[in-house]
Formats: C-alpha cells, sequence, structure tokens
C-alpha cells in the first residue's frame, strides 16, 4: 500500500517537468507531424537561460524564471521560421525532417558547449522548506513546480478545447487546406504554437535543472522519454500527453522504489517498442 | 476466377451504404459496375480491394478448385492468387524507370533471392519481348526514362497490372486521368485479352460509353444494392435503370 | 603509426556501418536510428564473450551475431509494419535498452569500471594491427561490392519499389514484410559483427562509447555522402571521418587546452552540415544517378 502511496505522490513530483516537456512537444507534433529533437534543446537552453539570469544577473531563481522561459520560447520560434519552416516549404519528406532536427539538436547542443563548456552548472537555489506533504516529504520546489505544472496544463487545455485559438490549432492540424481556404493564416498559428511549446520546454528544463544540475545533454536525455510519452498518449492529445506523462513518472517512481532507476527506464522503453507495436499505425 | 459476396454490407454510422445479400463478380469475361452518384460504387470497390473492411458478411475469392476469404488473405497472397487491381489515385514507384518498373512487376518473389544478387542473369528474353511490345504499342515521352505525366504513370499502373498477368483485374476508374485515345487503346488491349481466355476483368466507371462499347455484362448498382443486372443491351434498355441513372 | 592505422581501421568499421545504413535506410526505406545499439551489442558481446567465457575470437564473434540476428529478427517482427517515425523512435529505444543494460549487468559487464582487455584474434608481434586492418579492408570492399551488385539486382529493384511504395509493392504480389525482416535481421546482425570487431581495436570498452555520437556520425556520413547512392556511405565516411577524426585531430595544431573543445566542434560541425545538406542539397554529395564522383543536374521528375 505504501508503495503505491508513494509511487504516486514521487511519481508525480518528479514527473512535472516531463509533463510540461511532453505537453509542448505535443503541440508541435500534433500541428507540423513530424517528430522535432531539437525541442530538447528548449529544454536545455531554458535551464541555461535561468542559470544565466539567476546567477550572472543576480536576480535570483523565482525572477528569472520568467524572462528564461521567454527566451526559449523565443529560440523555439527562431528554429521554426529559419530551419523548419523553409524545409517545410521545400517539400522535405516527415523521415527527413526528424533527421534535420536531430542535426539542428546537435548543432544547438554542442554550440552551447562550445561557449559554456560541457561542465555541470547549478541553478542557485531559493531557500528549501520541506513539507510533509500528504505523508511523503517534499520541497517547497517541488510543490512549486507541480503548482506550475497544474496551472500551465489547465491553461493549454483551456487553450486548447475552449477557445477559438485552440479550434484554428485543431483545424489546421486535421485539414490544412480547408482552414487556409476559410482565411486561416497558418504561419501566425505556428509561430503562436512554437512559442508556446517553447516556453513549456524552457519550463521543464528550468525545474528539472533546480532538482538536479543543468548540463549541456538534459535536454537530450530527456527528449526520447518525452517522444515515447507523446506516442502513446496518441498524437496531437493534450489530454493523452498529459496522463501518460503522469503515468510514466508513476511508473518510473514505482520501479525506482523496487528496484535501481536504470532498470525503470529499461522497462519503459521496453514497454514503449510494445505499445508500438500494438498500438502504432501499420502500412501494410 | 471470380469474386463472390455473402450477406456483404457496410454502414457508417448505422446508416448502410452497400448491402448486398449474394453477387458474383468475375464470371462473364469483361464486366462493368456502374450506378449513380452515391449509389456505393466506390465503397464496394474499396471492399473489394480490402481497403474498408466489411461491417457484417464476406468476399470470397473463387476458382475451380480453390475458395479463399479475401479478408484473411494478406496483400501479396491476393496477388499472387491472381486477383489485382489498377488504382483509381495516381500511385507509383519514384525511383524505378518505366522499364524497370514493369521488370518488377514480371518478376517472380523466388527469383528476388539475397543469392541472386551476385549471378546476374537478366529476365527471360520473352518477359523481356513482352515489355518492348507493350513500350512500344504506347506513347511514352521517354520511354527508357521515368513515366512523366500523370497520364504517364496511370497508365503504367495498368500496364504494371497486366505484366502481372492476373487472372481476375479489377479497374478502378481507369479513364481518369487518361488520355481519351490512350483509354481506347488500353481497353482494346485489355478485350484481346479477355477474348483470349487469359482474364477476367470488373470495371468501375462513370464513362458510360465506354462501359457500353466493352462490357458483355453490366452490373448496376443503386442505393448500396444491386438494382439489375445483364447483358448491356438489358441494362441500357431497362426503364428502371433509366429512371435511376439516365434522367430518361 | 600504431595510431594512424587504428584510426584507419575504425574508419573502416565506420565505412561498414555506413554501408549497412545505405542498404537499410538508403535502399529500403527503414530509418534505423539506433545503429549504436546494434554495434554496441556486438562490441559487447564479442567482449564479454572473451574475457568472461574464454571464448576464442572467431566462437564469440559467430555467437554474437547469431545472437545480434535473433535480438534483430524479434525487433523487426514488431517494428518493420509501423510508419517510419515509429520505426526510428523504437530503434532509439532499442539502442538506449543496450546501453543501459551495459550499465546495469555488472556481473558481465563490469559496468561503468570497464571490461577488457580485448585481445586480437591472432599475435604476430608487431604485423598484427596492420594484418587486421588488411583484414577490416577485404571485409569492406566485399561489402561495397555487394551493395554495387545489389543496385543491379532484382533484389535491388524490389527494395527501391518498397522505400517508395509499400503498399503498391505488396499489392503486385511482393511479400514486403518479409523482404524488410530478413534484410533487417542480416544488416543488423552485420553491424553487431562490425562491433565485434572493434572489441580488440578499442581493447577496454566502457558503457560511454555507446552515445548517441555513433548513430549521429554514421548517419551524417551517410546523408552528407549521398544516401541512395552505392558509393555515398563510403565517400561521406572519408570526409566526416577521415577529415575530422582523422586529418584534424591527429595532424592539426591545436594547443591541449583547445584539444579538449575539438570533438564538440566536430559533433556542432556535423549537425550543421547535416542541417545545410538537408535544406540545399538533400540527395547528397553523390545523388542517386550520379555517374562519377561529380553530381548531375539531371535529376529525376
Amino acid at each position: 500500500m505504501w508503495l503505491i502511496r508513494d509511487s504516486i505522490f514521487i511519481g508525480l513530483l518528479q514527473a512535472s517537468p516531463l509533463i510540461l516537456a511532453a505537453m509542448g512537444f505535443t503541440l508541435i507534433y500534433y500541428l507540423n507531424g513530424f517528430i522535432n529533437f531539437a525541442y530538447g534543446e528548449s529544454i536545455t537552453y531554458g535551464a541555461y537561460f535561468a542559470a544565466l539570469f539567476s546567477g550572472a544577473f543576480g536576480l535570483g531563481f523565482y525572477l528569472s524564471i520568467v524572462p528564461a522561459a521567454i527566451l526559449a520560447g523565443l529560440l523555439s520560434v527562431g528554429t521554426y521560421l529559419y530551419i523548419f519552416r523553409p524545409a517545410l516549404l521545400r517539400g522535405v519528406k516527415p523521415s527527413e525532417m526528424i533527421i534535420l532536427s536531430v542535426g539542428l539538436s546537435f548543432m544547438l547542443r554542442y554550440g552551447l558547449v562550445l561557449f559554456v563548456g560541457a561542465e555541470n552548472e547549478y541553478l542557485s537555489e531559493p531557500p528549501i522548506a520541506y513539507f510533509n506533504f500528504l505523508g511523503v516529504g517534499a520541497t517547497n520546489l517541488q510543490i512549486i513546480a507541480l503548482l506550475l505544472v497544474l496551472v500551465f496544463a489547465f491553461n493549454l487545455y483551456w487553450i486548447i478545447y475552449r477557445t477559438e485559438f485552440g479550434e484554428i490549432i485543431r483545424g489546421l492540424a486535421n485539414n490544412e487546406e480547408l482552414a487556409m481556404a476559410s482565411g486561416i493564416n497558418p504561419h501566425k498559428v505556428s509561430v503562436k504554437v512554437w512559442f508556446i511549446a517553447g516556453v513549456a520546454g524552457g519550463l521543464s528544463g528550468i525545474f528539472s535543472g533546480v532538482f538536479a544540475l543543468v548540463n549541456p545533454l538534459m535536454g537530450w536525455n530527456v527528449i526520447l522519454i518525452t517522444i515515447m510519452v507523446t506516442i502513446v498518449a496518441g498524437v496531437g492529445s493534450v489530454r493523452g500527453a498529459l496522463l501518460a506523462s503522469v503515468v510514466a513518472g508513476i511508473i518510473t517512481a514505482s520501479i525506482t522504489l523496487i528496484s535501481k532507476p536504470l532498470y525503470a527506464e529499461v522497462v519503459l522503453l521496453t514497454a514503449f517498442i510494445l505499445v508500438l507495436w500494438y498500438r502504432g499505425r501499420k502500412v501494410v | 476466377m471470380k469474386l463472390r459476396v455473402e450477406h456483404l454490407s457496410k454502414a457508417y454510422h448505422n446508416h448502410p451504404v452497400v448491402n448486398l445479400p449474394q453477387a458474383t463478380l468475375g464470371d462473364h469475361g469483361l464486366e462493368g459496375l456502374i450506378g449513380p452518384n452515391g449509389a456505393g460504387k466506390s465503397t464496394l470497390m474499396g471492399l473489394l480491394t480490402r481497403r474498408l473492411s466489411p461491417t457484417t458478411g464476406s468476399i470470397w475469392l473463387e476458382d475451380e478448385e480453390q475458395s479463399h476469404e479475401l479478408n484473411a488473405l494478406k496483400s501479396y497472397e491476393v496477388a499472387r492468387l491472381g486477383l489485382v487491381k489498377t488504382n483509381q489515385r495516381i500511385q507509383g514507384f519514384e525511383s524505378l524507370k518505366i522499364r524497370d518498373s514493369l521488370r518488377l512487376a514480371a518478376t517472380t518473389h523466388a527469383q528476388e533471392t539475397l543469392r541472386g544478387v551476385l549471378d546476374d542473369d537478366p529476365l527471360s528474353e520473352e518477359l523481356e519481348e513482352e515489355i518492348d511490345t507493350y513500350l512500344s504499342a504506347f506513347s511514352f515521352a521517354d520511354r527508357d526514362g521515368y513515366a512523366l505525366s500523370g497520364g504517364e504513370k496511370k497508365l503504367l499502373d495498368i500496364l504494371r497490372c497486366l505484366v502481372l498477368k492476373p487472372r481476375l483485374l479489377l479497374m478502378d476508374e481507369p479513364t481518369a486521368g487518361l488520355p481519351e485515345d490512350v483509354t481506347e487503346q488500353v481497353m482494346r488491349l485489355v478485350a484481346d485479352k479477355v477474348k483470349a481466355g487469359e482474364m477476367k476483368v470488373v470495371i468501375v466507371e462513370h464513362d458510360l460509353e465506354l462501359i457500353w462499347s466493352f462490357c458483355e455484362y453490366v452490373h448496376f448498382l443503386s442505393e448500396g444494392e444491386m438494382l439489375f443486372q445483364g447483358a448491356p443491351e438489358e441494362v441500357k434498355n431497362n426503364r428502371v435503370v433509366a429512371e435511376k441513372y439516365m434522367g430518361v | 603509426m600504431s595510431y594512424l592505422i587504428f584510426s584507419m581501421s575504425l574508419l573502416l568499421i565506420y565505412i561498414g556501418l555506413a554501408q549497412l545504413l545505405h542498404i537499410q535506410f538508403g535502399m529500403l526505406g527503414i530509418a534505423n536510428f539506433g545503429v549504436v545499439g546494434f554495434w554496441g551489442f556486438g562490441m559487447y558481446g564479442v567482449g564479454v564473450l572473451r574475457v568472461q567465457y574464454d571464448f576464442s575470437f572467431v566462437d564469440a564473434l559467430v555467437v554474437t551475431g547469431v545472437l545480434m540476428a535473433g535480438a534483430s529478427y524479434v525487433l523487426g517482427r514488431l517494428i518493420l509494419r509501423l510508419e517510419n517515425q515509429a520505426v526510428l523512435c523504437a530503434t532509439i529505444a532499442f539502442s538506449s535498452i543496450v546501453a543501459l543494460l551495459t550499465v546495469t549487468e555488472k556481473w558481465l559487464t563490469f559496468g561503468v569500471v570497464g571490461l577488457g582487455t580485448i585481445s586480437y584474434p591472432i599475435k604476430i608481434g608487431w604485423a598484427t594491427e596492420a594484418l587486421y586492418f588488411i583484414f577490416l579492408i577485404v571485409l569492406v570492399v566485399a561489402l561495397q561490392f555487394y551493395i554495387l551488385k545489389l543496385h543491379k539486382s532484382r533484389l535491388g529493384r524490389l527494395m527501391l519499389a518498397i522505400r517508395d511504395n509499400e503498399e503498391l509493392a505488396a499489392s503486385l504480389g511482393k511479400d514486403t514484410v518479409r523482404t524488410k525482416l530478413v534484410l533487417f535481421t542480416i544488416t543488423c546482425s552485420l553491424m553487431g559483427v562490425l562491433g565485434g570487431l572493434s572489441a580488440p581495436l578499442n581493447q577496454f570498452l566502457t558503457p560511454n562509447m555507446l552515445v548517441p555520437g555513433v548513430t549521429f556520425a554514421v548517419w551524417i556520413s551517410l546523408v552528407l555522402g549521398g544516401k541512395e547512392h552505392p558509393l555515398g556511405a563510403t565517400i561521406g565516411v572519408f570526409v566526416t571521418f577521415g577529415f575530422f577524426d582523422i586529418l584534424i585531430e591527429t595532424y592539426a595544431p591545436v594547443s591541449p587546452g583547445l584539444a579538449v573543445m575539438v570533438p564538440n566542434l566536430k559533433l556542432f560541425l556535423y549537425g550543421a552540415l547535416l542541417v545545410g545538406v538537408l535544406m540545399f542539397r538533400p540527395s547528397g554529395f553523390l545523388a542517386r544517378e550520379t555517374k562519377g564522383l561529380f553530381p548531375d543536374k539531371e535529376a529525376r521528375p
């Protein structure tokens, strides 16, 4: 019984950065239809921007969250405007778009390494307080991250399912020609979506950075699990991405509690391949 | 070889689009399947080519000796048994030249082995000649290159199917995208092969002139049901058909 | 001198991997993004069998190849009917699993401590490495020869057809899934064998050799050289690995302080190069129908 309770809470607390990343990633996948590995760099850069603002500019952790997240969003928009959109217009196929995104991801990641070095950085933490949160120990930061996830998830959900903008996004994803015929400018919508996604990625990076450490590989290390979560959730379902990342967090936490963390990853990855096999779209 | 359907139906949102208690296609040589728009022709074709799965009932692919449930077979097994379809939508292999595309169809799977990579024995002369006949009979802009226009791709799609030597050929709107004279030429070729007893053909087509001039037997579909079947003359002169279709 | 032979041997291994990826992706359209997993499986397979179980090198290589074929077959059964994006994700997942297991299964691999020393199959003093190098040349040339033949063969034609339009190929009576499964199993198993052959080159194996950078280097070579051209993989590896890893890392005069940044600069440039190629010349250096070494302008419609 303690196992179930602890798994759920630890899973939720640990999964909050993943939930943010999965929601952002799924937006781009939903709208543009390709897997964007460079999204991992939104996560990494978000964390580094936060390190920059809180450390070098002395803004402190809480104040640095906002500008760092905005910059991560702008970076995401930049990759869309200067790389992905031109490539889409040139008719690059989906499987090659993925390779392109991997190339961009390496470029951004190792460009960063050239700038700041490969060493680990630590975000200057605000004072940590421990709470007994429904029987599980949690820090104030973890609780804030969880609240932020809830706020972000709620807003995103609201935008996608309850606003005109969300309707436009869904329209574009389902039938671009039809949406364009009714006067929607897909370009403007995409810029906004890539911004929102970048902000979500940045926030995810900031919080995983403050929970552990910041290094140039952090985005790459979570992008695979983010992609898994998104695909398992079903393409383009914001609700699904939310649910699947929570489930992935809980599963990871419960396996970690009874064995080693690396085994949790092995089990998750194996489960991922099996899920793909079970419900992937078959070509023949 | 023929297709026999039993209690076949396809419904969307509980609204039946096709409902055929009993029908046989491929018994008469060159057959046409016609009907007004919305009669369920393309749905039926979708069921026969397995793009759609039936709501109820089954389709049987039969010859004198054996009978297979169509939906239990894999795509390649259907083709190997002798049921082949031409595509309505333009399809092709963009990196194969016209000749290679036909050679691909003519090659059996036993020849496509890893070991065969090392010995380069060509396709049998007989088959190369057959391919040559096709290529000289039709005018491609670049016979030794790639199919360029949509029309050429469509023609190549049909020729690929003929090279396969099917026992029953389903033609899904062969005229769509083909110039009139080429359609005429293709249909004459197909009719000759049917006369020679090489294969049976079922055509789904809007172009009634083509149906009347080539088909030996016509199935008239209306509101998802087989309203009338018979020789072209009988169908043409049938009062119900005329009312439903030709607006007379 | 012996360092040059080591680098050149590694270059040959990369050429082999890129050639196999050319068969998988360039000809058959299977986006295998887990190259490092298959290579690493083979390398650790031979390492473990040699060090822990005292197998002879040839036995270890054969057993590893067979195990790799088995694992690839199972993986192929699961994923080869799926669309490309799913294949790509599943193969990455596979390679991550392999990399994680080399860390966790300490009883086999000694985990992060490292596994060693893996010796060469034969020992004849100074000539050992040179002979091994010549053996690798023979192997890679044979593979290249087979690929050139494959492009002119009936099987090759079928592979291109499957890549272009699998559904249509199946409707013409081609058992596309079986073709893909057989070729995927064989080529992955050969990637494992190449991994096994890298084991004595590296001598001491650690899990951090199994990084995505390996997969990425093979991909960039293939895409840069020309993924659809039979010589593309080989040319690509010469340009990337040959130029960056051998020429620059070995001979460029950089101060020791900067030298640690060279690998990062390399990966940055690989990334930039890949982006540039895909955006401005997607067919790579050698387009599919290039005769000779210079791309011709006449592309397919």
